[in-house]
């Protein structure tokens, strides 16, 4: 293949969309905004990994599809964490009526 | 070609990323997270991780999505109100962050020197062959790649049961702690829709409680109590 896609493309993209989702954490007000961030960096990690994997040379004790299984329980853990996430989003709504997430200050009083 | 695909379904996959992060509508916001998601999974089937990819759709844009779709309908502050605007003293921060994370990672992809004997990864630019040869053994990860499906399973249960069943039991506590997040026992305006259900099968449990002092039948009883809740 001589016009394969360089290993260094997919790490840049990666980390645009991390470094995007970075901002996105810092700059928006709103938890579910904020959730949908920390969803954009996990997906960036999970593109390094897969392409760690394909392009990179195996220890052959490690077993065949080291990236991917390690892409695969990251999924799962994305999906547990959503869930979590917004079960308190909705609790905090509930008591103080917004979503703002600089209103959840009950620790600092 | 596959490096002119690649680089289509970058840029509309950072302007997805970019949408997401500045629509003003948060239903806007998580469509923009859909079309986010789904490059990624083109990313995944360019890496030959088709297995992957599919697992990508269903969990991230079938469920995950979803989710977030539902927690924003819940929470009703869609449109630009004051939590979903970008706050104006923190742009600058925020920029500064993102794009000097960017420039370290950048620099660190750039300039990566390869340990001992070995070429720096950063200099790759062609992946091992991914096709069974006619003659000879393949390697494992090729036919791994060939047959993801049954090599993920058998993986699933042979090397990585430990974390395997782990993550189940995380599932489970995830599953149990939403539940007990969302349900709670009592509510400061009575609004709370798990109340009134109890409050409805109250007179069924108990049928000989008559809260009125009348002989009145537990459909009619109930109906009372929740006009009065």
């Amino acid at each position: 293949m001589s016009s394969d896609i360089p290993l260094n493309w997919f790490l840049y993209f990666a980390a645009a969309s991390f470094s995007i989702g970075l901002m996105g954490v810092l700059l928006r007000r709103n938890a579910i905004a904020v959730l949908m961030a920390i969803e954009i960096m996990l997906n960036a990690a999970n593109i390094n990994l897969v392409a760690f994997w394909r392009y990179g040379i195996h220890a052959p004790e490690e077993g065949p599809l080291t990236g991917v299984m390690m892409a695969i329980f990251v999924i799962t853990i994305a999906a547990a964490e959503v869930a979590v996430g917004i079960g308190l989003i909705l609790l905090c709504y509930r008591r103080w009526h917004s979503a703002d997430i600089d209103r959840f200050d009950g620790l600092s009083r | 070609m596959s490096q002119t695909l690649f680089l289509a379904i970058s840029t509309l996959g950072l302007l997805a990323a970019v949408g997401t992060i500045l629509a003003r509508n948060l239903v806007h916001a998580g469509l923009y997270l859909v079309a986010f998601f789904f490059v990624v999974a083109c990313q995944f089937i360019l890496l030959e991780a088709e297995f992957l990819a599919v697992i990508q759709v269903l969990v991230y844009i079938g469920a995950v999505s979803i989710l977030l779709m539902f927690g924003i309908m819940l929470t009703r502050n869609i449109q630009g109100d004051a939590t979903t605007t970008v706050p104006q003293g923190w742009t600058l921060p925020a920029l500064v962050a993102g794009l000097g994370l960017f420039l370290v990672l950048g620099f660190g992809i750039n300039n990566h020197v390869g340990l001992k004997n070995k070429a720096a990864w950063s200099a790759t630019a062609t992946r091992p062959s991914s096709e069974i040869p006619k003659e000879g053994e393949a390697s494992p990860r090729t036919l791994a790649i060939n047959n993801m499906g049954q090599a993920v399973g058998i993986e699933l249960v042979t090397r990585y049961v430990v974390p395997f069943e782990v993550a189940g039991l995380l599932l489970t506590a995830a599953l149990v702690g939403a539940v007990a997040l969302a349900y709670r026992e009592g509510d400061d305006e009575g609004t709370n829709p798990a109340m009134r259900a109890r409050a409805e099968f109250e007179p069924l449990d108990a049928p000989d409680q008559n809260r009125n002092g009348q002989p009145d039948s537990p459909g009619s009883a109930s109906l009372t109590t929740t006009a009065k809740s």
